[in-house]
């Protein structure tokens, strides 16, 4: 890719009548500002504008090869949109569309935040049509942790992103866009709609859960559910299903969903077999099994079998740990018998497995009795001071949240309006009396 | 019948005993004078008492029987007679799978067809007497007088065992009603009937109807009531009479109404509220016709502290049920009942556990409590080990088992109940058979709550800003225009793409 060829080509074609791709490109070259660049392409007539920019060079020369990605972001943007979305001309060169993705300019492509939607809603349709979503894996990845301006922004492409990772089961490869919260949402990057939200969640949820972060998959999915609404989703209700499952494996029971959860979901859950599920969570092993059996087929065309298994395996654990805050001494029959649905050799396994995860703090004598102790949490300095230090954090990001929504003038009016109910209004001693207001309130604590 | 569902849940003192759950014994470990039992009441009530034990102890069954066949002759209710034979004859098939059958009960008391007739002829007349009477005072729109004819309509009914019909009159005859006090015995007469019906449910709202009645009147006798200079000191003196007559009154009706509001609760489960209720009442003389017709002292002594050894706190047993000079007066009815309260008081559950056992009998038949008795036993077991065990930080469960005069193994499954409901702050040691109270490090515990917290509280804090952001950019679930979908039909098409199997997790 040569960045001298656009500019030397150019002057020479300038006295003879240019092709229409020819003076774009030439525009293309010529101009630095972006925005300007992106509405001179914009007002081209609209029907032309498509094939003209899809078109190739008159020598039959990809124009793209004459573009950089990194000085042309805009102009390589529209063309590859383009090139991708006509049928006259072939695909643009599967190199070419990476490097774009590797090189472009994200101040610049901001301009144009529909084209880069665009181009990531046409490389996963691409990469489908030709069965391999696979390829869309790389170029994609490049355009979520390239485009936005910080990694916890939202942006279109992240559902895109995602989906493609859990349908390739590639969920390792998610993992550095997961770990980021989005904590932002503009609009003005990124066309991003409700859809966007829910899919991402919902489908980081899912790769979480494949890798087995159960913590993490609940918070995806609790996101998904508790998305605001006025009427309540279906992929909310997978997601709430899911939800209740990864809690019956990382906590033994279905937690309450928040309070702002749509009341639809909750009743509609409750008489599901995932509510049925639930309520009697956790059981011995077969009584579960026997629990489930007519509702086996829901499970599997919901595609919930996987972890509904999972759960269910983990049933004993929930069942022993329950029986150490009973009992100090245990015989492994006993613990068999209590447990149910599993032999001694079995409980003890599990009971190794549960002391090396640190899930209970026990020891097994040879003639076969289990002695419970207390599980010995100790928690060092440096956990407190971590601790310490992000709850600070926290309470400055929240306390700077407090001064912007004091500037809001939404925010403003209305508390003035009803200065005179009570709990509204700017309530200043309050919002002040919070963490936020006192970081000399932590230090004392952190005293001992 | 429910009552036998009750009853087979009452393990541990069929366990004891080795006791059969469909019926209960009368013996020596289970004394029962039914003679004394009946005798505290009259008419109908204790026809109804025997109606309900016939089919629990057949042993006594033949006697109970003769008994109400007696008492049967003073009333105007031929169709109790059907009833009290169809559960003669329970008893009696019941005594047969049992091995001691008792005759059949033509041959214990024979049946006085002359006086069914007689009473039945004698029923219609007055029915048709009653209604003429009512029609006619109807028709002459004398308010007064039509009250008193729904009045006598509702008493007759009653008598005769039309108990809806009556209930209907009683409460026509309220919109008849001038004053407060008619209110008052119509709400009265409807509560009798509603306690004689077991229709617990029901009871409160009328307690609380006669409630505001009794306000009405006092306000009314305060207002009638003469002031100022001009009466003279013998009408003052006369006014003070009347009101101190009429506070006398009140107590009375009160004490009916706590005893009603607390039978209410205690046949809806509702012991602690039961408990207080009983132990509010008024003296005994309050009672008046009701101490025979509806419910005995002794019942009351009986009813109230079991509801309250299930339920209060020991220092609140002291206090409301020893040092009440009322509910004592109760107590004095059934002597047993004064030395459960002291056993219990004393930490002497064997002795409790014991008293129990032998008046199970008695409890069992009694008809109010028998549905709630094996609940209520369970309850006070469960206190008293509770309070068994909270002076010690571990015992060996022996020596508890012997305090409570049970088994190791039974004592241990109702310790390991208790810690499982949280009611014991301890741990069972299976091998050496000792009970450990828990000892919480509080320091640990509340470095372990505040870290947990301060992470709970970041990870909410994130998802609600990520929440309040998306409610600022209106990315809000709308519901598709023009059409009204079940929620499950929403976005189906939106998923498509994401609904990929959890293959990895489900191959694992």
């Amino acid at each position: 890719m040569s960045t001298a060829g656009p500019s030397t080509a150019a002057p020479a074609n300038a006295p003879q009548q240019l092709h229409p791709i020819q003076a774009i490109l030439q525009d293309i070259a010529t101009t630095n500002d972006p925005i300007k660049l992106n509405n001179q392409l914009k007002t081209l007539s609209k029907d032309s504008r498509e094939n003209i920019l899809a078109s190739l060079l008159p020598g039959g020369e990809d124009p793209l090869n004459a573009l950089d990605p990194e000085f042309n972001t805009i102009g390589c943007l529209w063309i590859l949109v383009a090139r991708l979305n006509s049928n006259q001309t072939p695909y643009p060169d599967a190199r070419i569309i990476e490097q774009f993705c590797k090189r472009f300019k994200p101040q610049h492509a901001k301009h144009a935040s529909d084209k880069v939607t665009a181009l990531a809603n046409s490389i996963y349709r691409i990469a489908q049509a030709s069965n391999n979503l696979r390829y869309a894996l790389e170029p994609l990845y490049e355009l979520v942790t390239r485009y936005p301006p910080t990694r916890s922004h939202l942006t279109t492409i992240h559902p895109l992103f995602l989906s493609v990772c859990v349908a390739t089961q590639s969920f390792q490869a998610a993992l550095p866009v997961l770990l980021h919260p989005i904590m932002e949402i503009d609009t003005s990057i990124s066309n991003i709609t409700y859809n966007d939200n829910l899919q991402y969640h919902y489908a980081g949820g899912i790769a979480f859960g494949a890798l087995k972060r159960w913590k993490e998959a609940e918070e995806f999915f609790e996101i998904c559910v508790t998305a605001p609404g006025q009427a309540p989703a279906a992929i909310q209700l997978e997601a709430l299903k899911k939800l209740t499952l990864v809690q019956l494996i990382l906590y033994g029971k279905a937690l309450p969903t928040p309070k702002y959860t749509h009341s639809t979901l909750v009743r509609l859950l409750k008489s599901s077999p995932y509510g049925t599920l639930s309520r009697s969570y956790p059981l011995s092993v077969p009584t579960l099994s026997q629990l489930i059996h007519k509702d086996i087929e829901t499970f599997n065309n919901e595609k919930n079998m996987g972890l509904v298994q999972q759960a269910i395996e983990r049933a004993p654990r929930w069942l022993i740990s329950k029986l150490t805050s009973t009992y100090l001494t245990l015989g492994l029959d006993d613990i068999a018998k209590e447990v149910g649905g599993i032999t001694p050799d079995e409980v003890r396994t599990t009971i190794l497995r549960m002391i090396e995860l640190g899930e209970i703090n026990a020891k097994i004598s040879a003639d076969g009795t289990v002695t419970f102790a207390d599980s010995q949490v100790t928690v060092t300095k440096a956990e407190v001071d971590k601790a310490l230090l992000q709850a600070q954090e926290q309470s400055k990001v929240l306390l700077q949240l407090e001064r912007a929504m004091n500037l809001n003038k939404d925010y403003l009016t209305k508390a003035l309006k009803h200065k005179d109910d009570a709990g509204w209004g700017p309530d200043e001693d309050l919002s002040f009396m919070g963490p936020g207001g006192h970081p000399g309130g932590w230090a004392e604590e952190s005293v001992f | 019948m429910d009552i036998d569902e009750e009853l087979e849940l009452v393990t541990p003192s069929a366990k004891v005993v080795g006791k059969r759950p469909s019926f209960v014994p009368v013996d020596d470990a289970h004394p029962f004078d039914l003679d004394a039992y009946i005798a505290s009441y009259s008419g109908r009530t204790a026809i109804d008492k025997i109606i309900f034990l016939l089919p629990l102890c057949p042993s006594i069954a033949p006697s109970a029987f003769r008994r109400a066949i007696e008492l049967l002759q003073h009333t105007r209710d031929p169709t109790i007679y059907t009833h009290l034979v169809n559960e003669y004859d329970k008893a009696q098939s019941l005594s047969q799978s049992l091995g001691s059958p008792i005759p059949a009960h033509l041959d214990v008391a024979p049946l006085d067809s002359k006086w069914i007739e007689e009473t039945l002829a004698k029923n219609q007349a007055d029915k048709t007497k009653l209604e003429v009477e009512l029609k006619t005072y109807s028709s002459n729109m004398i308010k007064e007088s039509i009250r008193m004819a729904h009045r006598d309509l509702g008493d007759f009914y009653r008598a005769t065992g039309d108990y809806s019909t009556a209930l209907k009159h009683y409460t026509k005859s309220r919109e008849f009603c001038t004053t407060s006090q008619h209110v008052l015995d119509m709400c009265l007469s409807v509560l009798e009937l509603l306690m004689e019906q077991r229709n617990y449910a029901h009871i409160t709202t009328y307690v609380f109807k006669a409630d505001a009645a009794l306000e009405a009147a006092a306000g009314g006798a305060a207002r009638n009531a003469p002031s100022g200079p001009t009466a003279t000191a013998q009408a003052t003196a006369a006014a003070t009479a009347a009101k101190e007559k009429f506070a006398a009154d009140k107590e009375k009706v009160q004490t009916k109404l706590d005893i009603a509001t607390a039978i209410s609760h205690l046949g809806q489960g509702a012991y602690e509220k039961a408990a207080n209720s009983f132990l509010k009442a008024g003296p005994v003389k309050g009672l008046e016709d009701w101490a025979t017709q509806i419910i005995a002292p002794g019942d009351i002594a009986i009813y109230g502290t079991l509801c309250a050894l299930a339920t209060f706190s020991r220092s609140a047993i002291k206090s409301q049920l020893l040092d009440n000079d009322n509910f004592g007066v109760y107590i004095e009815q059934e002597p047993y009942v004064r030395e459960l309260i002291v056993a219990y008081l004393n930490s002497k559950f064997k002795v409790v556990l014991e008293i129990l056992e032998r008046y199970s009998t008695r409890h069992y038949i009694d008809i109010h409590l028998s549905p709630h008795v094996s609940s209520l036993y369970t309850k006070i077991r469960n206190h008293a080990l509770v309070l068994y065990f909270q002076p010690f930080t571990s015992i060996k469960l022996e020596r508890m088992s012997a305090a409570f005069g049970w088994t190791v193994e039974y004592l241990e499954q109702q310790v390991v109940a208790l810690i499982q409901s949280g009611d014991i702050q301890g741990r069972v040691d299976r091998k050496d058979k000792i009970l450990k109270a828990k000892e919480t490090d509080q320091r640990t515990a509340l470095f372990e709550r505040a870290l947990k917290a301060g992470q709970d509280m970041q990870s909410t804090n994130r998802k609600l800003l990520l929440r309040m952001k998306l409610q600022q950019a209106e990315l809000i679930i709308k519901a598709p225009k023009g059409q009204n979908a079940h929620p499950n039909e929403l976005l189906v098409g939106g998923r498509t793409g994401i609904c990929i199997e959890y293959a990895i997790v489900e191959h694992e």
